[in-house]
């Protein structure tokens, strides 16, 4: 069909808004295929992982020995499998924590170099091993041994490598080594951690309380039980995977819409701009479906190379993310990258339906008129919507009066810059929010001026009084009754002495130590106030205890409940002068076998920057791309002002408007519609972010902070508004190329 | 004279030279109507840009209320657009999403000295529309509202480009009658063009325009009001 011809032509005089709508598409499709192949894959990855190396469902540790395992395998559908762990320091204040090989349960499995075969030969986790240069043949002296590296492993209980479980992040020269089992005896004081893995896969969450149930029954006492569920070692992966799957719908939707608007404005400009060329085509013969296809070509096209370009060019991402994230975040075994091919279809294939069934309305409609109602002409383009005419603004100056009908001269126009807008604003603060909650709840516990610096944690209760110089506590980990996922110690402490730090109520009062404090986090998330009753659960025995909030602790460090030592052991029936441990200023010596653990407070969260680093990466990211969305948003509707006001341009530039005052009256009307798209992308945004907050606190029992900088705000509006003016003073050589002629010729054709 | 063209010529490129002005010489006085007519391509609409300064001379001069129009740089056009010109075309160019008083105050905006809004209303018949918007009025109240635009900065030279084209007889008698009434009112220097030679009865000179150039002046010495114009 000749009429082909004009495609090209169309698209090369429109190339700026083309080329706008393709980054678009592109982004959007990109994204599609990134987030969805990084999940997918690192889902895949991780499952697989987890089941061919038999991920524990559960890990415990016990004050006594478990004689009869085999039994109890049999009893509960177990398999149930011991190792050791001994956490050594090295130089240069790096620290490992040997373990010993698995056979049965949490499989180590070999990412370079081979198992040890030999005595004194180790295997380390790829952060470690990469960090710190080590290669295979070097020697790592340990104690008084030297041990010989043989490879890379990755272990499926520390796919998140945390030297604590309520760490956020693992801390700063900390790596995993493991060793065999004869050379783990030459460490007496590693811990036996009892590790169950079910082979029915179906309802795990009642066999865990199955073998509990067991266990207890047997009267062996537990010191420390921890569900996979509520592992954050394990679970961690799960919530990047998640948000990652989460990102992958919600991006791209919002790109291919926002196409959606333009693309059918343009569209649905050019039908109308060309009714009299439509009806006479029409009264010459050409069908209806002839004409569909040939506007409909445009969105089509560009719509299926920009979709397919985006979700070509997003595959090579996939493969370096995921090797980035398995060598320094969440190691596991990685092989190879899967494509899904259904997923590259939807990609490119998406937009093309998104925009085609958008164009296709468009067009329809009105391809629906007569031949002889085409060829009137464009008699719309007078037409005055519901909004114009009832608006009265008699009241404003006329520069004022001609900005605002200029805006609303268009209203899909409109809703496109508002939406935009919004996007873009959604983006860059979200950017922001997520840093400033990390580094808030990092720098609360980095800055938190701890009064001890060492805890001292004991296998069996103390009773009396402690060694001189040391604060005793007791604590139980629980959850609130319900809500298993939410974890947190609840401590009772002496009141003799100061909190480990100091805690201060909403008004910067320091709270009483007589009372039930709750940290400020926990308190929201489980919606508490003052006065408040909560039930607490003993994740070790299932009981549950009432308490009263008396004071909430303004403090982002971490979840928790405080309470006077005497209360809590009457709580949970101990006697009122037990202790299960020390908080202290100095070192104490005491023997191996009465410890549990013993934990360096001061040393336990210095790790920002390593943290911060790959936040504000993403921050500068999204950033950036909001800003690239804003440009293009911006120079799109601007673009399509200019050229839908063409006629009013060129009359005033006959009647002599200065370039300036016509730039003023044309181009400056959407800042109001700017602002007021940033600022309804703050509440979109909290109100997003809230959500994935309490989705990601549900799923790592990690609490943040909800904290949007009123700085940040600024920054992120500066940023956006600087893309409008810039954009604005490029559309101005744009609307200084309109010729006067186009009014003296208007009717003319 | 307040309007004097000499020996002006413009041509254009299209591909090919087309000569549209070749040498043209006019004159027009001070508070007088002039109407050109002429056929298609025979330079009117040319010679109108170039004395309202939206176009460029090649060579020769246009010179109104003693400036040189055709010495004058893209600012200063812009300028003396702004201060000394009206314009009233065939199709009326109203800005379709501003009201009657709207479009009006479109030149009232950038004028010194403004005549009011209420007033060029009244003279133009449009008092009880003025919130109206363009596609609420007839072809003719529409143009009623093109002059009143025109001539609310109360500018030297009123250009009218074929002000009844699209209009009926009566409506044309109407918008015809509102400029001679506006060229008596305020005194204001009138250059029509039309196809209809019947309107040339109320101009004070007639421009004959043949091959770029003007064929034949004529001089009415009495003139016809503009609601007695037979069509």
């Amino acid at each position: 069909m000749v009429l082909r011809k004009r495609i090209r032509r169309i698209l090369l005089e429109n190339k700026g808004r083309y080329i706008g709508i393709f980054i678009l598409i592109f982004i959007g499709s990109f994204s599609f295929i990134a987030f969805k192949g990084f999940s997918g894959n690192y889902e895949r990855l991780i499952n697989e992982f987890a089941q061919k190396n038999m991920q524990e469902d559960v890990s415990f540790t016990g004050y006594e020995q478990i004689e009869d395992i085999s039994s109890l395998e049999q009893e509960t559908g177990a398999i149930i499998d011991t190792h050791k762990y001994y956490d050594v320091p090295l130089h240069h204040e790096r620290e490992l924590r040997l373990i010993s090989i698995s056979h049965k349960v949490n499989i180590p499995s070999v990412i370079t170099g081979r198992m040890p075969k030999y005595p004194r030969e180790i295997l380390l986790s790829p952060n470690f091993y990469d960090t710190y240069g080590y290669e295979i043949g070097d020697t790592i002296k340990i104690n008084d041994d030297m041990f010989e590296v043989v490879g890379t492993v990755a272990l499926p209980n520390y796919v998140f490598p945390l030297k604590y479980i309520n760490d956020v992040i693992p801390p700063p020269g900390f790596g995993l080594g493991v060793i065999a089992t004869d050379d783990m005896d030459v460490f007496p004081d590693a811990v036996t951690v009892y590790t169950a893995r079910f082979t029915d896969r179906d309802n795990v969450k009642a066999q865990v309380t199955g073998l509990y149930n067991s266990i207890t029954q047997k009267g062996l006492m537990l010191s420390e039980w921890m569900d996979a569920s509520a592992n954050k070692r394990i679970r961690m992966a799960w919530a990047t995977i998640s948000g990652s799957k989460a990102m992958s719908v919600p991006v791209p939707t919002a790109m291919f819409l926002l196409c959606c608007l333009i693309v059918g404005l343009m569209i649905w400009r050019m039908v109308r701009s060309e009714s009299i060329i439509i009806g006479t085509l029409y009264a010459q013969g050409y069908r209806r479906k002839e004409l569909l296809q040939h506007y409909l070509s445009i969105p089509l096209m560009v719509s299926f190379i920009a979709g397919l370009a985006g979700s070509l060019l997003a595959l090579p991402t996939i493969y370096p993310t995921i090797k980035l994230m398995v060598t320094l975040y969440y190691i596991v075994p990685f092989d190879k990258v899967v494509h899904s091919l259904t997923d590259i279809v939807l990609g490119a294939l998406m937009p093309v339906i998104f925009l085609g069934l958008a164009s296709w309305a468009v067009i329809r409609k009105e391809l629906a008129k007569s031949p002889a109602e085409l060829m009137k002409g464009d008699i719309q383009k007078a037409k005055v919507n519901v909004l114009e005419r009832t608006l009265k603004l008699d009241y404003l100056s006329f520069n004022n009066k001609f900005k605002v009908r200029e805006q609303l001269r268009s209203i899909p126009r409109l809703i496109f810059l508002l939406f935009g807008v919004m996007a873009a604003s959604f983006m860059m603060l979200i950017g922001f929010t997520i840093n400033n909650s990390m580094t808030t709840v990092f720098s609360s516990e980095a800055n938190t001026s701890f009064n001890y610096s060492w805890e001292y944690s004991f296998k069996e209760a103390k009773q009396g009084t402690p060694v001189s110089g040391t604060i005793p506590f007791n604590a139980i980990r629980s959850h609130p009754e319900g809500r298993e996922s939410i974890e947190f110690y609840l401590t009772g402490i002496s009141t003799d002495a100061p909190y480990v730090y100091d805690l201060v109520d909403g008004k910067g009062n320091e709270l009483s130590k007589e009372q039930v404090n709750i940290s400020y986090l926990l308190a929201k998330r489980l919606n508490l106030s003052i006065g408040d009753r909560i039930t607490v659960v003993n994740k070790l025995d299932g009981k549950s205890y009432y308490l009263v909030i008396d004071g909430i602790a303004q403090t982002y460090a971490g979840q928790f409940i405080y309470m006077p030592l005497s209360d809590f052991n009457e709580l949970i029936g101990m006697p009122t002068d037990s202790y299960k441990g020390v908080f202290s200023k100095a070192t104490i010596e005491y023997s191996p076998e009465e410890l549990s653990g013993i934990k360096d407070l001061k040393n336990m969260v210095n790790s920002m920057d390593e943290l911060m680093m790959p936040m504000m990466m993403v921050v500068v990211s999204l950033t950036i791309i909001a800003s690239i969305i804003g440009v293009i948003i911006i120079y799109l509707v601007t673009s399509l002002t200019i050229e839908e006001s063409r006629g009013s341009i060129s009359l005033l530039k006959v009647f002599g408007y200065r370039s300036k005052e016509i730039k003023r009256l044309i181009l400056s009307g959407s800042s109001p519609f700017v602002i007021a798209g940033f600022i309804l992308g703050i509440p979109v945004m909290l109100i997003s972010a809230t959500a994935l907050y309490r989705y990601l606190g549900e799923m790592i029992n990690l609490a943040l902070p909800m904290i949007l900088n009123p700085l940040h705000a600024v920054i992120s509006f500066t940023l956006l508004y600087a893309v409008y003016e810039f954009t604005k003073l490029s559309c101005g050589r744009k609307l200084a190329a309109i010729p006067m002629s186009d009014a003296l010729k208007a009717g003319m054709e | 004279m307040f309007l004097s063209v000499a020996n002006l010529t413009k041509s254009y490129q299209t591909g090919i030279t087309t000569k549209v002005l070749k040498g043209l010489n006019m004159e027009l006085g001070k508070g007088q109507i002039g109407v050109m007519l002429g056929p298609s391509g025979s330079g009117k609409s040319t010679l109108m840009n170039i004395i309202g300064g939206v176009d460029k001379a090649d060579s020769g001069t246009v010179e109104v209320a003693d400036v040189c129009v055709t010495d004058l740089n893209d600012n200063q056009l812009v300028e003396y657009r702004r201060g000394k010109v009206g314009f009233v075309f065939q199709f009326y160019n109203l800005i379709p999403n501003l009201t009657v008083a709207e479009n009006i105050e479109v030149i009232s905006n950038i004028s010194k000295n403004p005549l009011p809004l209420d007033e060029i209303l009244e003279a133009v018949g449009l008092t009880d529309k003025k919130n109206r918007f363009p596609r609420e009025l007839s072809g003719g109240e529409q143009q009623r509202v093109s002059i009143a635009r025109a001539i609310i900065k109360n500018p030297l030279l009123l250009l009218c480009d074929e002000p009844t084209g699209a209009l009926d007889s009566n409506s044309s008698r109407g918008v015809l009658t509102l400029i001679q009434n506006i060229n008596i009112q305020f005194g204001t220097t009138t250059l029509m063009i039309t196809h209809n030679s019947a309107i040339a009865d109320m101009a004070h000179t007639v421009y004959k325009l043949r091959d770029g150039k003007v064929a034949e002046t004529a001089h009415n010495t009495e003139l016809i009001p503009a609601e007695r114009i037979e069509w």
